[in-house]
């Protein structure tokens, strides 16, 4: 209790000392500074002066009184001599008194001596002690800095006013959780406990993100769409402006060559539609009839697929060309009995191969047609020398040069089948329809990107069209060299074949064996007609199968005859 | 030669009717790109919602698009809706269950 009494007391006189310490250092600053002042009553006008500079400093209001009463410097620099070795003992005190105030727990003990901010805080419950330690500790140093302002320089006196500023505004808050200094620690205080606990970041995931760029592949997909749909759109309506500007050009010919113009083949009355077909977006077709030498021409306008955008992707790496293949069904009078193609050179490999007429009755290799003036470009398949003969006139070969570019296949057939059926094992075989066709194949110039006005193009083409009609009508073999009408339908090999089966199953009975003999025997000319000579292959397989089965029937037949001896 | 110029070679009683070819005359010859990428659109459709793969829903919208496109006028739309339904559906379907944005394979 006396240490406790003693340090108040000390409190006191410490405060008061300080107070005029303080002052002291004021005038001496104000009479530095206050200058300006050169009346006789500068000192008067220089305290004035510092009294305004202490208040401005938030100075205790009692320092600024002193001031104010103590005018002389006299006064003052004797009160500072007098203070300075007081001061220094204080200033050894100081430390050693405010280390005994980290003892002090009880609040009532603290509240007598302190101000009477604090008195309210008497009747503290104990969780508040540690704020009233905390907030005396605050308190402390406050007196502190008017202790230590005589000697200290202005800059540390104006540190410690702001620790004190700070320390009051942390006595306003408290903070229970502060265990250090916070001015210290401005900015840190979340960092430092975290650089204990390792630093687990989460990534959010990303459709809880606000960022739309995450979504970067389904944006791409939907643009692939919609570039897909403009290109389908796009795509649709060139190929329709195509067709309605080919159409546009050929309406004129065709409606002056046919009765029937265009026919879906759904209305109950054969009335022209005058218009095309939409198979497809690519496809459009039209029906013509009613002409003499003919019984209908099917026009068939094969677009590239510009609607689908993977093929114009894949036309990029091969390039094609829009084609129109017409193709003009004839009566069995119209035509004679003949198989002849020209065109490229590559087309007409193909067709060799794949078609069931061609591969039959025309040679393997395309010959050339520089015979009759042709490019070299373009070859012929024939049945006949006649054949080519006939239909290489001057008009038609006119016809080729001119148009040589857009001119694929011209096929005339009076066996047309299509192309070849994959015939399978053990069945039996089986005659495919036979129709009279001439088939032309026409590619469209510009070799894609073609524009309407190229379709007028085409227009001598379809003259030609019409011009083969009418020849191939006129056109007529010689009656040796054209194949028997008869047996046309049956090839040698064909009908061998049935007789090896009726000779293999037959009962010996010199009848039925006799008869095949005698039909083999009148069968050998027939199936081997005069063609020509070029038709070797077909011409050997017969011969062989002939004399294969031939023989058979020798034997048959001699056998049948002895055993009915 | 040809017909003469000044008679028409049009015959009114020749006309004979159009009769669309039929399919089974020359199946090699039709294009069978719509009726592979209907299949492959609802495989990749299924896929997609059994597996729950975004890309898979993703490339079966893309075949029934390609599909629509290259199809003949003679089909059916029944078969054409079902596929656009059934592709559209495999796409929502992977997104609701999994609203996370597709990751590239690479």
């Amino acid at each position: 209790m006396m240490g406790i009494h003693n340090n108040v007391f000390c409190m006191k006189i410490l405060r008061r000392i300080s107070q005029r310490l303080y002052a002291g250092v004021v005038r001496m600053y104000a009479q530095t500074y206050a200058k300006p002042y050169a009346r006789t009553d500068a000192r008067e006008s220089a305290d004035h002066a510092a009294a305004k500079i202490c208040t401005s400093h938030h100075v205790n209001w009692l320092g600024t009184l002193r001031v104010l009463a103590g005018s002389s410097t006299g006064r003052n620099l004797v009160m500072r001599l007098v203070l300075t070795l007081p001061t220094l003992l204080l200033l050894l005190v100081v430390p050693a008194s405010c280390g005994r105030y980290d003892d002090f727990d009880d609040g009532e003990d603290l509240a007598e001596f302190d101000d009477n901010d604090f008195a309210e805080f008497e009747d503290m419950s104990e969780d508040r002690a540690l704020e009233e330690e905390e907030e005396e500790e605050d308190s402390t140093p406050s007196p502190r800095p008017t202790a230590s302002v005589g000697d200290e320089e202005d800059d540390e006196a104006v540190v410690e006013l702001e620790d004190s500023h700070d320390d009051f505004e942390d006595a306003e808050t408290p903070d229970e959780d502060i265990k250090y200094d916070t001015e210290e620690f401005e900015g840190f205080e979340k960092s430092n406990p975290s650089s204990k606990d390792p630093i687990n970041i989460l990534t959010v995931p990303a459709h809880l993100q606000n960022s739309w760029e995450s979504y970067y592949m389904e944006i791409l997909m939907v643009t692939g769409l919609l570039a897909y749909i403009m290109n389908y759109i796009i795509g649709k309506n060139k190929n329709h402006r195509l067709a309605q500007a080919w159409f546009n050009s050929h309406r004129e010919l065709l409606e002056s060559n046919f009765a029937l113009v265009g026919d879906d083949g759904t209305s109950m009355e054969a009335v022209s539609t005058g218009k095309l077909n939409q198979e497809n977006e690519h496809i459009y077709n039209l029906w013509c009839s009613g002409r003499v030498c003919c019984e209908g021409m099917l026009i068939q306008l094969k677009f590239l697929k510009r609607q689908d955008l993977l093929n114009v992707l894949a036309r990029m790496m091969r390039p094609a060309c829009d084609q129109v293949q017409i193709k003009v069904t004839l009566n069995d009078e119209d035509m004679d009995t003949f198989v002849f193609a020209v065109g490229n050179r590559k087309a007409m490999a193909r067709l060799q191969k794949e078609m069931q007429d061609l591969s039959e009755f025309c040679s393997d290799k395309p010959k050339s047609g520089a015979k009759y003036g042709l490019p070299e470009f373009l070859a012929i398949l024939s049945e006949m020398g006649e054949v080519s003969d006939g239909m290489m006139d001057s008009k038609m070969v006119h016809y080729l040069i001119n148009h040589a570019d857009k001119i694929e296949s011209i096929h005339y057939s009076d066996q047309f089948s299509g192309p070849k059926l994959m015939q399978e094992e053990g069945q039996p075989l089986k005659l495919p329809e036979t129709k009279k066709t001439l088939l032309f194949t026409f590619n469209v110039p510009g070799m894609g990107n073609t524009s309407p006005k190229d379709m007028d193009t085409l227009l001598p083409l379809m003259n030609m069209v019409i011009y083969s009609i009418d020849k191939v009508k006129k056109f007529r073999l010689n009656r040796e060299v054209s194949r028997e009408p008869l047996l046309a339908n049956l090839t040698g090999c064909q009908f061998v074949s049935l007789t090896d089966w009726l000779v293999v199953s037959g009962h010996f009975s010199i009848a039925p064996g006799t008869v095949l003999l005698v039909q083999k025997i009148l069968y050998f000319p027939i199936s081997i007609d005069s063609r020509s000579s070029t038709n070797i292959k077909s011409t050997k397989s017969v011969l062989f199968w002939y004399f294969n089965t031939l023989g058979w029937d020798l034997q048959t037949c001699l056998l049948s005859i002895w055993s009915c001896r | 030669m040809s017909s003469n110029s000044m008679s028409d070679p049009r015959r009114q009683n020749k006309i004979l009717r159009y009769k669309p070819p039929s399919s089974d005359s020359n199946p090699a010859m039709e294009d069978p790109t719509p009726d592979y990428m209907n299949l492959l659109g609802m495989i990749f459709s299924m896929c997609g919602l059994m597996l729950k793969l975004k890309w898979c829903a993703w490339i079966a919208v893309y075949c029934s698009f390609i599909s629509f496109a290259n199809s003949r006028s003679s089909e059916d739309t029944k078969q054409m809706m079902s596929s656009f339904m059934l592709s559209i559906s495999a796409v929502v379907m992977s997104y609701l269950q999994n609203p996370q944005p597709m990751s590239p394979p690479w």
